[in-house]
């Protein structure tokens, strides 16, 4: 079902069903709120996330928890430097009983997709993901297909290995809409996902809390989210100031500001609001840029970005 | 703990870079006016242009190590430079303070990344006005004063529009109108501010540099008044014609004068052979105060009389500059004499500080007044020496006679007459070469170059006059000087030295008369009003209404410039104030929207502390401390974030009632 003109969804329904998400995921996954609602942003907003942190953090609990609220069908990559194209993708196999190619869809489709520590694929099977991110549609041995909305791919990358990785470049760290790293937990929280395991895993007993539809429809309705004349001009002056530091070797570029500006207004339904604060602008400046700059010497793009969002006037609130 | 300034934007307005390197220009244009340097301000000038395109450019570009050593390196070349040059004079440049400066802005003009580099380039650039005030301090220098704030507030307001995102997008027609009517703001002052009828514009001279030996002195031995020759007091006894320095600016005294007058001095009577020189050497033995009854009697119908107190500036020839007729005189020196023109000379040279005052009669030497005397009353008393013309060709007294052709009724007709003829077709330069070998330098004036400077003109008419049969004889001495209004005192420089013709009439004594284009015919003492008049009004050329037409003929440069800085100011403000405009124009506010950020600016000024300009009005909520307005506020961000992030602004009324709560 896809939601017509007259039955737009409300933003206040949109936010109830976000906090159901929301509510179902934290089921599994105890604390995080922020990255939680990061990811959950990435899906509504019809992009992809790259998770960056240690293993044994949550990220592939994070992916299944969110695919499974959801309600659509979750597939894992395993990325290994031996990953062909046509493992994600999928081939043709040829069916002895009929005497014809029969296509056998690869993990790619799916709603939800764990490209699991996808720094360890060769560049070859990363541009296959990676095309299939940026275009919905997978072209195999000359037939297109086009994947199913939605399409979310989770990334995951260790950051401390660097044996046999192939790091992912600018232009690809480029296609994520937003990363986000897991985060240590806290003495409380790390207790209290013990005390969650000591009988079995919870994965096992999530549920589906929206349909697919449902996504379809927060999908769209983030699109009708208002972001001001005032809020663009804010976006194209971080953007600016980014740009002219002395310490940024490799600026932001314009699909991060259209990323930044739509993230927010996924971020925007979280409340309820059908317009973009600055507030959220400045909220997710740091998981929006700071992967796809690159620095130079031993300057951090998130540091930079948090002085210069600390720093940076606002447009003024009178416009006529 | 790391002391940090705060971080300054990098400057990316164009057109406030354009401004600062508009003010240094004009810095050393000052330098180049008053300090008589050419070289190092040219190639500054060319360096900071080079400078501020490659700092453009490169303004987002980190600063690389080897980039700003050598930046440092050519600072401390700079300097090593000034200390030999102040030191040792290598160059012997006029302000190796200033020529360091410019080799400063110019070296730092390639590292002008942020807001406050560019502000600091323009700081050097007053520093450099600085210096040249030590020169002058006169009417245009306080324009290149006024041109430097001009370019500091252009800069302001460049990067400020910037910064604040502003477009420019003048409509044409609004452009037109303002500058069309500034200039017809600085068309009817110029017509409508009345003149003095005693400032005369002198025509524009353009020097080119000498780069052979010139220091500001005197090369030669043409000019008797600056130079110090070999007579005891340092007075020459001759003007050879042949030659001629350059004169420079250097001030030589300051007059605090009741009437602006010539300052004469050494007068000559005998030619021969392209050099004047003085035929009778008899000298007087006088007292250090002459009273007035030691003079000869005062003249006829004159006006009364004025003090003049000079104040020596530099070593003088030791002649007493006066104005003529002199009424009473006080030299503090040992004694003084006076030779048989009636001119005083010290028994030394005139040091710098020394003073001396003179009381001088204010002649009424109006036309009206000399038309009295008819021509042939000229030549009765005189002596012949006077008359003698002796050198003069054939050609030349055929010139003189052509050019009083039908004005010979009354001797000052016949004056009047050649002067003008000398003013309308000769022209005035001190750009000359030197008169070739065996070439009569009067001749070589009036034949082959028809251009010279006040001593030619001044023989030539001289010679001519006595050829008419009129007695005259050649005066030197300096101009007025400059009236400067701050010190209350004319400056009386170099270039002010100058010579005209003295013309005998019978009832009324040596009657100067100067044929130098550019000045008054009649060079006779102004009646004071008109110097009083003389301050800013002065430098506004003006309409005669009158004589419109020969005032076109004066309009110089400098007639332009106050036009000019009152037209740039205004076209300037005009600019920002369009561009303002602009960015505040578009939609018209829809309603509630002033109401409510009014309300909110209340709300901030009652919590005494206002939103930092990056923060938002969440996060300031979020800041402000608990009490009774904290209620209001919330409910106010809420719409204030309505309003400017969602274009729903709250209705007038119930922002009336909220702030009815507050």
């Amino acid at each position: 079902m896809s939601a017509s003109q007259e039955q737009a969804l409300e933003p206040q329904r949109a936010a109830e069903l976000l906090g159901r998400i929301e509510e179902n995921v934290h089921r599994v996954i105890v604390g995080k709120k922020r990255v939680v609602r990061l990811a959950i942003t990435g899906l509504i907003a019809g992009g992809h996330v790259l998770l960056q942190d240690l293993p044994g953090t949550g990220k592939t609990m994070l992916a299944r928890a969110l695919a499974t609220s959801v309600g659509g069908t979750f597939r894992r990559i395993q990325c290994t430097p031996d990953l062909l194209p046509s493992d994600i993708t999928g081939s043709s196999i040829f069916n002895q009983k009929e005497l014809s190619f029969e296509f056998i869809p690869g993990p790619i489709f799916a709603n939800v997709v764990l490209a699991d520590e996808v720094n360890r694929a060769t560049p070859r099977s990363q541009s296959a993901l990676l095309e299939a991110m940026g275009e919905s549609q997978v072209t195999v041995e000359g037939t297109t297909r086009t994947l199913e909305r939605p399409f979310f791919v989770i990334a995951t990358q260790n950051p401390t290995e660097f044996h046999g990785t192939y790091p992912l470049p600018e232009s690809q760290l480029d296609r994520f809409i937003l990363s986000a790293e897991m985060g240590a937990p806290t003495d409380a929280e790390a207790m209290e996902v013990l005390a969650r395991r000591e009988h079995g895993d919870p994965i096992g007993e999530l549920a589906g809390v929206v349909d697919l539809g449902e996504v379809r429809e927060l999908q769209d309705a983030c699109l009708r989210v208002v972001a001001a004349p005032a809020i663009r001009t804010y976006i194209v002056s971080l953007l600016q100031g980014i740009r002219a530091r002395p310490d940024v070797l490799l600026p932001a570029s314009m699909r991060s500001g259209v990323y930044l500006q739509r993230a927010a207004q996924a971020w925007a339904l979280f409340e309820g609001r059908d317009f973009v604060l600055p507030d959220d602008v400045k909220l997710l400046a740091v998981p929006v840029l700071a992967h796809r700059l690159s620095m130079r010497g031993r300057a951090r793009a998130d540091e930079m970005i948090q002085q210069l969002v600390a720093s940076l006037p606002l447009p003024p609130l009178r416009q006529h | 703990m790391r002391l940090r300034l705060p971080a300054s934007p990098v400057e990316n307005s164009l057109e406030g870079r354009a401004f600062v390197f508009s003010g240094f220009c004009v810095a050393v244009l000052a330098i180049v006016l008053y300090g008589q340097d050419y070289v190092v301000p040219a190639a500054g000038v060319a360096a900071t242009a080079v400078g501020h395109v490659v700092s453009y450019r490169g303004r987002s570009r980190k600063r690389s190590v080897l980039g700003q050593a050598l930046l440092a390196t050519l600072v401390f070349a700079g300097l090593a430079y000034f200390v030999a040059d102040s030191v040792l004079a290598l160059f012997g440049g006029v302000l190796p303070q200033a020529n360091f400066a410019i080799a400063l802005v110019a070296v730092t003009s390639f590292d002008l990344k942020t807001r406050r580099n560019c502000y600091s380039s323009l700081w050097i650039s007053l520093a450099i006005l600085y210096l040249a005030a030590v020169y002058a301090w006169d009417y245009p220098f306080g324009i290149l004063v006024g041109l430097w704030a001009v370019c500091l507030a252009g800069f302001w307001m460049a990067s400020h529009l910037r910064r604040m995102q502003a477009r420019l997008s003048a409509p044409p027609a609004a452009l037109a109108a303002v500058v069309l009517g500034a200039l017809g703001v600085g068309l009817a002052g110029f017509v409508l501010i009345p003149q003095p009828a005693s400032f005369a514009p002198t025509p524009l001279v353009v020097s080119l540099p000498n780069f052979v030996s010139f220091k500001g002195e005197l090369e030669n031995p043409a000019l008797p008044l600056v130079q110090i020759s070999g007579d005891p007091s340092g007075a020459t006894s001759s003007v050879d014609l042949h030659f001629r320095g350059r004169l420079g600016d250097t001030p030589v005294m300051y007059v605090r004068t009741g009437a602006p007058a010539y300052w004469r001095g050494l007068v000559f009577d005998t030619y021969q052979g392209g050099i004047w020189t003085a035929s009778t050497r008899g000298f007087r033995e006088m007292q250090s105060f002459i009273p007035p009854r030691l003079f000869p009697p005062a003249p006829p119908n004159n006006l009364g009389t004025f003090v003049q107190v000079f104040r020596v500036l530099r070593p003088l020839p030791g002649v007493i500059n006066a104005a003529y007729p002199i009424e009473s005189l006080y030299a503090p020196v040992t004694s003084l004499r006076e030779d048989s023109y009636g001119t005083f000379f010290t028994p030394d040279l005139l040091r710098p500080g020394q003073t001396y005052s003179v009381v001088s009669y204010l002649p009424n030497l109006t036309a009206k007044e000399l038309q009295n005397e008819p021509v042939a009353n000229a030549a009765q008393f005189i002596n012949p020496i006077y008359l003698d013309a002796g050198e003069l060709s054939q050609q030349a007294r055929g010139l003189a006679l052509t050019a009083v052709g039908g004005h010979t009724t009354t001797e000052f007709d016949e004056v009047m007459a050649l002067t003008n003829y000398m003013q309308a077709n000769f022209r005035y330069s001190q750009q000359l070469g030197h008169v070739p070998a065996g070439r009569d330098p009067v001749d070589w004036f009036l034949f082959d170059v028809k251009i010279g400077y006040c001593e030619q003109f001044a023989t030539a008419e001289t010679l001519m006059l006595r050829s008419l049969g009129i007695p005259a004889r050649l005066a030197t001495g300096y101009s007025t000087g400059t009236y400067d209004p701050v010190l209350d005192q004319s400056v009386v420089r170099e270039r002010d030295a100058h010579a005209w013709v003295e013309v005998w009439f019978p009832s009324h004594g040596w009657v100067p008369v100067d044929p130098s284009p550019g000045f008054s015919a009649l060079a006779a003492t102004q009646f004071p009003s008109h110097w009083a008049a003389g301050g800013i009004a002065r430098l506004i050329p003006h309409l005669e209404l009158g004589a419109p037409l020969g005032a076109i003929g004066s309009l110089g440069v400098v007639a332009a410039i106050p036009l000019a800085v009152a037209i740039v100011v205004l076209v300037v403000f005009a600019w920002a104030w369009m561009r303002t405009r602009r960015w505040k124009r578009g939609a018209k506010a829809p309603p509630g929207e002033s109401e409510l950020l009014r309300l909110y600016e209340r709300v901030q000024r009652k919590l005494r502390r206002r939103r930092a300009p990056p923060e938002t009005p969440l996060e300031y909520l979020s800041g402000a401390s608990p009490g009774p307005v904290l209620g209001v506020l919330d409910e106010v961000t809420q719409a204030v974030n309505e309003g400017a992030y969602a274009g729903r602004w709250a209705d007038p009324d119930a922002v009336r009632e909220l702030s009815k709560r507050l």
